[in-house]
C-alpha cells in the first residue's frame, strides 16, 4: 500500500516513515501543504496521514482536495489540537478516522488497518497463529474451527499484540490500547501480566501458545514466522 | 447596628435627630412663653400705670381717695387691681415682682408693679397687678399645639427621608444586586448604573473595570495552559515514536531497551498530565456541548466495567446498590464518564486491600439526586479536605502515580454542569457524593 506522509513536523513524519516502511508500505513525505500537492498531483495513493494543522494551507482544505483527487483512499487526520469542531468537520469532510498527538505509533498502525479493511475489503481478516485463527471481523478465536472462549479485553489484548507481531510490546503500549480512556490512572503493569498468564492457560488446552513470548524488561512479543 | 442597611440607618437617624430637636422644643417652650408672656405682662403694667399718673395728675389724689387714706381696686374677675397707699420710704425706682396675695380667701398669684409717687411732700405707693394663672394657660394651650405641629413636621420628614432615601440609594441596590448575581466568569453585561450621584457612578465604574481585568487575567491564563498543553502535545509524539521505532531495533542491547522502556513510561507520566490539563482547560473554556441523556446505571456499569481489572487486582467487593432509574438529561456523556471514572478510580486506589467500594443513590425531594460512592481507605484527614480539589495538590499518602489532577477534572467537569459535590471521610473511609439539580433530572 502506498501512503502519503502530510506532517510539517519533520522528525515526527521520519519516525512515522521509519516505522511504515518496516510493515511494508510504500511511503513518501511532504512537509507542507504546498508540497503534499504537487505530490499526490502526480502519483496515486492508498492512503493519507494528514496532520490537520499546517502552516501554509488548512488542513480541512487540503482534505478536501485530497476527498476530490482520491476518492477511494484512506484518509487519516492528525489533530494536535484535538478540537471537537475540527475533529467532526473533518470527519464531515471525508476523513475516515483521526488520530489525536500525542499518539503511539502502533496506534496509527491499527488504525491504518482498521480503515483499510473497512474501505478496501481486503479479505484477510484472519491472523494465523500456530494452530489458532484470529477472526479480526467476528471478533473470535478459534481451533481447528473449535471457538476458544476469551474475554473481550483478552480478545483485544491478543489482536492487538498479533497485528504487530514481530515486535516486542511493552505493558504500556498494551494498557495503552486496551485503557485508552484512563486520563489519570497509574499505569500498573500487573494485570497485563494477570491477562497474559489467563490468555496463556486457556489456549494451553489446545496447544501450547509457544508463538507468545515475554521479552524480560520489556513486555511481550508476538513471534511467528509467516 | 452593624446589620442594618444603609437606607435603614440613614431614615432612621434623621428621623431620631428630627425627633430630638421637636423634643427639645416643646421642654423650652414654656419658658420661652413665660419670658415673653412676663415682658407683654410688664408693658402692658408700665403703659396702666402711665395712665394711672395722667389720671391722678389731671384729676388730683383725692378724687381717688375720696378722704380716705387708702384706694383699691379690683376688675370684676379679680384679673387686674389697683391699690394706691400712702408709704414712708423713699423709693424712686419702679419695681416688678410675682406674688401672692389673699384676695376673697382666694389665693392668686399676681404680677404686680410698685411705683412710688410723691403728692405734695407725702409718698404714696401706686400698685398695679394682673393675674399671672391666664399668662401659664396660655403658655400650656401654646405648647400642646406645639407639640401637634411638631409631631406633624417629624412625620413629613420621616416620610420625605424614607422616599429621598430610597431615591437616592437606588443606584447602590442596583450595584449590590448586580454583585450577588454575577457568577465567575463575569459574562454580566448589565448596562452602567443611571444615577447623577457621583460616588456610586463611580463605585459602578470601579467594579466594571476590576470585572473586565479579572476576566481578561483569567481567560489569559485559560490561553496560557490550553495553548501550553497543545503545544507539548507534538514534541511528546516525536519522542513517542522515535523510542517506538528504537525498542523495535532488533540491533538494540536488553539493557538499552529496558531504560528506553522507563524513558517511555516518564513520558507516559508527562503525556497523562498535559492531556489533564487540556481537558480541565477546554471544560473551562466551554468546548463541551451538554445536550446528552444518559442513564446513571448505565453509565455507572460502564466506568465499573473499565475499571474491573483493578477491582480485582486489589481484591475489592463493589456492591452496586443504585435504586432509582433516574435519565441524566442536559449532560455530556464523556464527561460524567471521566468523573465517575476519577471518582470510582480514586476509590479504588486509595481502598485497602479486600476493601468494600458502595455505590447507592437517592432522591432528595423531587428536586434533588444524589449518588454516593464510598470506600473503606484510610480516609483524608480534615486539614487536607479542603485542598484535595486543587491541581497538583496531592494529599500524603497519595499514589507516586497520580499526578494530582484527577480531582481536579471532577471539580471541573462537575462545576461545568452545576454539580455539587459533598466529600466527607474519616478514618474508617471516603464517601464522594455527587449531587445533580432538576436541571439534569
Amino acid at each position: 500500500m502506498k501512503v502519503l506522509i502530510i506532517e510539517d513536523e519533520r522528525s515526527l513524519a521520519l519516525e512515522m516513515e521509519h516505522f511504515l516502511k518496516k510493515e511494508r508500505f510504500t511511503c513518501d513525505l511532504a512537509f507542507n501543504g504546498k508540497a503534499a500537492r504537487e505530490i499526490w498531483c502526480r502519483q496515486s495513493y492508498d492512503f493519507f496521514l494528514l496532520d490537520i494543522g499546517l502552516p501554509d494551507i488548512s488542513g480541512l482544505r487540503l482534505l478536501k482536495e485530497i476527498r476530490l483527487d482520491h476518492a477511494e483512499a484512506g484518509i487519516i487526520m492528525i489533530t494536535a489540537k484535538g478540537d471537537l469542531e475540527d475533529r467532526i468537520q473533518g470527519l464531515d469532510l471525508g476523513a475516515d478516522d483521526y488520530l489525536p498527538k500525542p499518539f503511539s505509533l502502533l496506534e496509527m498502525r491499527a488504525r491504518i488497518n482498521a480503515v483499510g479493511r473497512r474501505k478496501f475489503q481486503i479479505n484477510d481478516f484472519n491472523i494465523q497463529l500456530g494452530g489458532f485463527v484470529i477472526d479480526t471481523r467476528q471478533r473470535t478465536l478459534a481451533y481447528n474451527a473449535v471457538k476458544v472462549e476469551l474475554s473481550k479485553k483478552e480478545f483485544d489484548l491478543l489482536s492487538f499484540m498479533a497485528l504487530n507481531k514481530n515486535r516486542p510490546l511493552t505493558r504500556l503500549q498494551i494498557s495503552e490500547h486496551l485503557w485508552p480512556d484512563s486520563a489519570m490512572d497509574d499505569y500498573d503493569s500487573n494485570y497485563i501480566d494477570v491477562h497474559i498468564k489467563n490468555i496463556r492457560k486457556k489456549l494451553q488446552a489446545y496447544e501450547p501458545p509457544d508463538w507468545l513470548e515475554t521479552v524480560r524488561g520489556i513486555g511481550y512479543k508476538i513471534h511467528c514466522i509467516d | 447596628m452593624h446589620r442594618l442597611k444603609l437606607g435603614t440607618k440613614l431614615v432612621l437617624f434623621a428621623t431620631l435627630s428630627s425627633l430630638c430637636i421637636a423634643l427639645l422644643m416643646i421642654l423650652i417652650l414654656p419658658l420661652f412663653v413665660k419670658i415673653v408672656a412676663d415682658r407683654n405682662t410688664n408693658a402692658a403694667l408700665r403703659s396702666q400705670k402711665s395712665k394711672v399718673i395722667k389720671e391722678i395728675e389731671a384729676n388730683g389724689l383725692d378724687y381717688y381717695l375720696e378722704g380716705d387714706s387708702i384706694y383699691g381696686s379690683y376688675s370684676m374677675l379679680k384679673d387686674e387691681y389697683i391699690s394706691i397707699e400712702p408709704g414712708n420710704e423713699n423709693q424712686l425706682a419702679d419695681q416688678i415682682k410675682t406674688e401672692r396675695r389673699i384676695v376673697d380667701q382666694d389665693t392668686i398669684v399676681y404680677r404686680i408693679l410698685t411705683h412710688t409717687m410723691r403728692v405734695s411732700d407725702k409718698n404714696y405707693f401706686i400698685e398695679i397687678g394682673r393675674k399671672i394663672s391666664s399668662i401659664s394657660q396660655d403658655g400650656r394651650a401654646m405648647q400642646k399645639m406645639a407639640l401637634y405641629v411638631l409631631a406633624g413636621i417629624v412625620i413629613l420628614i420621616l416620610l420625605a427621608n424614607v422616599f429621598y432615601t430610597r431615591h437616592l440609594l437606588r443606584p447602590l441596590n442596583y450595584i449590590n444586586t448586580k454583585l450577588l448575581n454575577i457568577k465567575f466568569p463575569f459574562t454580566d453585561t448589565s448596562p452602567p448604573v443611571k444615577t447623577s450621584t457621583f460616588d456610586f457612578k463611580y463605585l459602578d465604574q470601579v467594579i466594571s473595570g476590576l470585572m473586565v481585568q479579572i476576566n481578561r487575567d483569567f481567560r489569559k491564563e485559560k490561553e496560557f495552559s490550553s495553548n501550553a498543553s497543545h503545544e507539548l502535545m507534538t514534541p511528546i509524539s516525536i519522542i513517542q515514536s522515535k523510542l517506538e521505532n528504537m525498542i523495535a531495533d532488533a540491533s538494540m542491547r536488553p539493557a538499552q531497551v529496558a531504560k528506553m522502556e522507563e524513558i517511555m513510561r516518564t513520558l507516559h507520566r508527562l503525556k497523562k498530565i498535559a492531556k489533564s490539563l487540556l481537558l480541565i482547560s477546554r471544560i473551562d473554556n466551554d468546548q463541551y456541548i451538554r445536550e446528552d441523556t444518559t442513564s446513571v446505571k448505565g453509565l455507572i456499569e460502564e466506568v465499573t466495567g473499565e475499571l474491573h481489572h483493578r477491582l480485582v487486582q486489589k481484591q475489592l467487593k463493589l456492591n452496586n446498590h443504585l435504586q432509582q432509574n433516574v435519565l441524566l438529561k442536559n449532560v455530556n456523556k464523556v464527561l460524567l464518564f471521566q468523573l465517575f471514572y476519577n471518582v470510582l478510580n480514586n476509590a479504588i486506589q486509595y481502598n485497602k486491600p479486600r476493601g468494600v467500594i458502595d455505590i447507592s443513590d437517592q432522591l432528595i425531594g423531587n428536586q434533588k439526586y444524589a449518588v454516593v460512592i464510598k470506600d473503606t481507605g484510610s480516609g483524608i484527614s480534615e486539614a487536607q479536605l479542603p485542598f484535595i480539589f486543587d491541581r497538583f495538590k496531592r494529599t500524603t499518602g497519595a499514589s507516586p502515580d497520580s499526578n494530582g489532577l484527577g480531582l481536579s477534572i471532577v471539580h471541573s467537569i462537575a462545576q461545568y454542569h452545576n454539580l455539587e459535590l459533598a466529600v466527607s471521610s474519616d478514618t474508617s473511609g471516603t464517601a464522594f457524593q455527587i449531587i445533580f439539580s432538576n436541571e439534569h433530572i
